[in-house]
């Protein structure tokens, strides 16, 4: 699938090669990990101030909001978090095409092929033991890519939704009143969704995951362990050694 | 009923005097007027020997009574009407000494009060009532009538000006009375107020209706302009609005507040509710409705039938043009004949998040149970 993207040298932003001998490989450069943490910190403090919007009349709601000191000031909160994260959004895309268009990037690891549908099929016949052996994944297994598109999806909703609420008036003399109820139901429930997915498939993903339990730290380290890499992503592991292994890293 | 046997009594009778001017309370703050009665008094010995005390002071005071000139050249008139006084609330359960009780165990004919002005003296009698009738006095403490008398608007209402003096009779008999109680100081509110629809119904006859007190309070009568309040108008309005059998009298839908609190305005009102200090940033009902000129929603003149609706929206939203009102489903929950677009994102979230969520929990689940069987 991918093999014909990836790097021959290393190039600034491509993935690194492997030594066999590395007990550590690298998974993801600094400028991800940083990305991961913006849109963390972000994503958390827009749940924070918009569920509180969503359920008013919840006990804890009243709390946040005075902890914000009142609406007016955890609504203003919620807005620049929303900017923020809609400029995040826009930067990442932009990294993206033209990463992609100076072919320092290798894009299509994230792009879903026939081999994920393959792959989801075989792990739920594996997990209910109508297969004996565990899918191999490349550098994202089916799961991931699904929660990067669906956030990615999930953004432009929230992003675009919250817009119209910010600005109903103008939105209103281009397009149909009755779009910015739709934008409420849709960015209130979108909202819910993506924390949801957060709460029950990322938080199982990176801590309560029986095999990253308490906590998966690549994203904030940037490494893997080989044992891991072994086992999650094979088929990366070894595209990388043989890379390593045609250009033996300087030590 | 009061029983004790009055010193007045006495005095009128002519027997000696039981009380010295010494120990009679003056009232506070006030200088020495002169009197002029015009008539002196009636010869005790017309009255019968088991005369009420009303009865005797009513000698002097009967209607040829003359009148007190004040320190600010103003006359109070000393003259009370028996036949309004036996007709009263008040009636002959109260005499003359439980509200005139600086009077009590004076000589006749008693001293001379020394009154600054009527509004003082309306002011300070005020005070006098709270003896019997002390929850709602108390309540008064806190209203914005004696807010404004604290702040040196001595025009604001206290006891009497609503109630009455000798002639108080109960403040909401007939209900109409109210609104032409409160008329006497806010007329232009009171003029629109009966020609509202809940104005027009009270005439009527209708008793279904709030009228001034309903919304304000009789006695702790807040400062509408008070942030607290208005943010209090959902609860005010849904205080009827949201009782099914009293809508139900008149065929309106209760779902009106529901509608209101889950939309962004209702929610940002009950948000701020409890922010100390906080005025409204957002419509209330009667931004939208009106307040005391209130309409049938199918009135050609109201604010919210849709000819007159984007006038409405652009009081707080001045950029707002065309299109803007239908962003507001004037209370009506979305459906397939109003706001369908509305209705089918929501139903389609209703189904797509529990599939998505359930589908990744059984994943997890499935994960989970390979791990054990692995094992």
């Amino acid at each position: 699938m991918t093999t014909s993207t990836i790097a021959p040298t290393s190039r600034p932003g491509a993935i690194p090669k492997s030594h066999p001998l590395d007990a550590y490989l690298v998974r993801f450069n600094l400028w991800q990990r940083t990305e991961h943490f913006l849109v963390m910190t972000v994503f958390t403090l827009l749940v924070v101030t918009g569920m509180p919007q969503k359920y008013s009349t919840a006990g804890f709601s009243a709390a946040v909001v005075h902890l914000f000191g009142g609406i007016t000031a955890t609504r203003n909160v919620h807005r620049v978090a929303g900017f923020v994260f809609a400029f995040l959004m826009a930067l990442h895309l932009g990294l993206v095409i033209w990463k992609t268009a100076t072919k320092r990037f290798e894009l299509l690891t994230m792009v879903p092929d026939q081999k994920d549908f393959r792959d989801a099929l075989q792990t739920l016949r594996y997990y209910v033991g109508l297969e004996k052996a565990h899918a191999r994944f490349d550098r994202f297994d089916y799961r991931q890519k699904f929660e990067y598109w669906g956030m990615l999806a999930g953004s432009l909703i929230m992003v675009l939704t919250g817009l119209v609420l910010y600005f109903p008036a103008l939105v209103a003399r281009l397009l149909p009143g009755q779009l910015i109820p739709v934008a409420k139901v849709a960015h209130s429930n979108e909202g819910l969704l993506a924390t949801l997915v957060i709460i029950v498939w990322h938080i199982y993903n990176a801590h309560l995951n029986p095999d990253v339990f308490p906590f998966d730290p690549s994203i904030f380290t940037g490494k893997i362990s080989r044992e891991r890499m072994e086992k999650e992503h094979p088929l990366e592991l070894e595209r990388r050694e043989e890379a390593g292994r045609a250009h033996p890293p300087e030590r | 009923m009061r029983t004790t046997p009055y010193v007045l009594l006495a005095l009128a009778l002519g027997a000696a005097p039981l009380a010295s001017r010494a120990e009679e309370p003056a009232p506070a703050g006030t200088v020495s007027a002169t009197s002029t009665p015009t008539a002196g008094p009636t010869p005790a010995a017309a009255l019968p020997t088991n005369a009420t005390e009303t009865e005797k002071c009513l000698v002097c005071h009967g209607k040829d009574a003359g009148e007190l000139l004040l320190e600010s050249g103003e006359t109070l008139s000393l003259a009370v009407d028996p036949a309004a006084m036996a007709a009263s609330a008040h009636g002959r359960k109260v005499v003359c000494s439980d509200c005139h009780q600086d009077l009590l165990d004076a000589e006749t004919p008693h001293r001379k009060l020394r009154l600054a002005s009527k509004r003082d003296f309306a002011i300070q009698f005020s005070e006098g009532c709270k003896k019997c009738h002390a929850a709602n006095y108390t309540d008064t403490l806190d209203s914005v009538h004696r807010e404004q008398i604290t702040k040196g608007k001595r025009t604001a209402a206290v006891c009497s000006d609503c109630h009455g003096a000798h002639d108080i009779t109960p403040a909401a008999e007939p209900r109409s009375k109210i609104a032409r109680t409160c008329a006497t100081c806010h007329e232009k509110i009171s003029a629109a107020y009966v020609g509202s629809v809940h104005g027009k119904a009270l005439s009527t006859g209708n008793e279904d209706v709030p009228t001034c007190t309903d919304c304000h309070r009789s006695h702790a009568i807040a400062d509408a302009r008070a942030g607290a309040f208005r943010l209090k108008t959902p609860e005010t309005c849904g205080n009827c609005h949201a009782n099914e059998k009293l809508m139900g009298k008149y065929q309106l839908s209760t779902n009106v507040l529901q509608s209101y609190l889950s939309d962004f305005h209702g929610t940002t009102v009950a948000m701020q509710a409890g922010e100390e200090g906080a005025q409204p940033v957002v419509a209330l009902c009667t931004d939208c409705h009106g307040v005391h000129d209130i309409t049938r929603v199918s009135d050609p003149s109201s604010r919210v039938i849709k000819a007159n609706l984007l006038v409405t929206c652009k009081k707080c939203h001045p950029d707002a043009r065309a299109d803007f009102p239908a962003s507001w489903l004037s209370h009506y929950q979305p459906s397939l004949q109003k706001a369908p677009l509305v209705f089918l994102v929501k139903a389609a979230y209703w189904f797509f998040i529990p599939f998505m969520i359930g589908g990744l929990a059984l994943q997890i689940v499935l994960h989970l149970w390979r791990m054990i069987v692995n094992r």
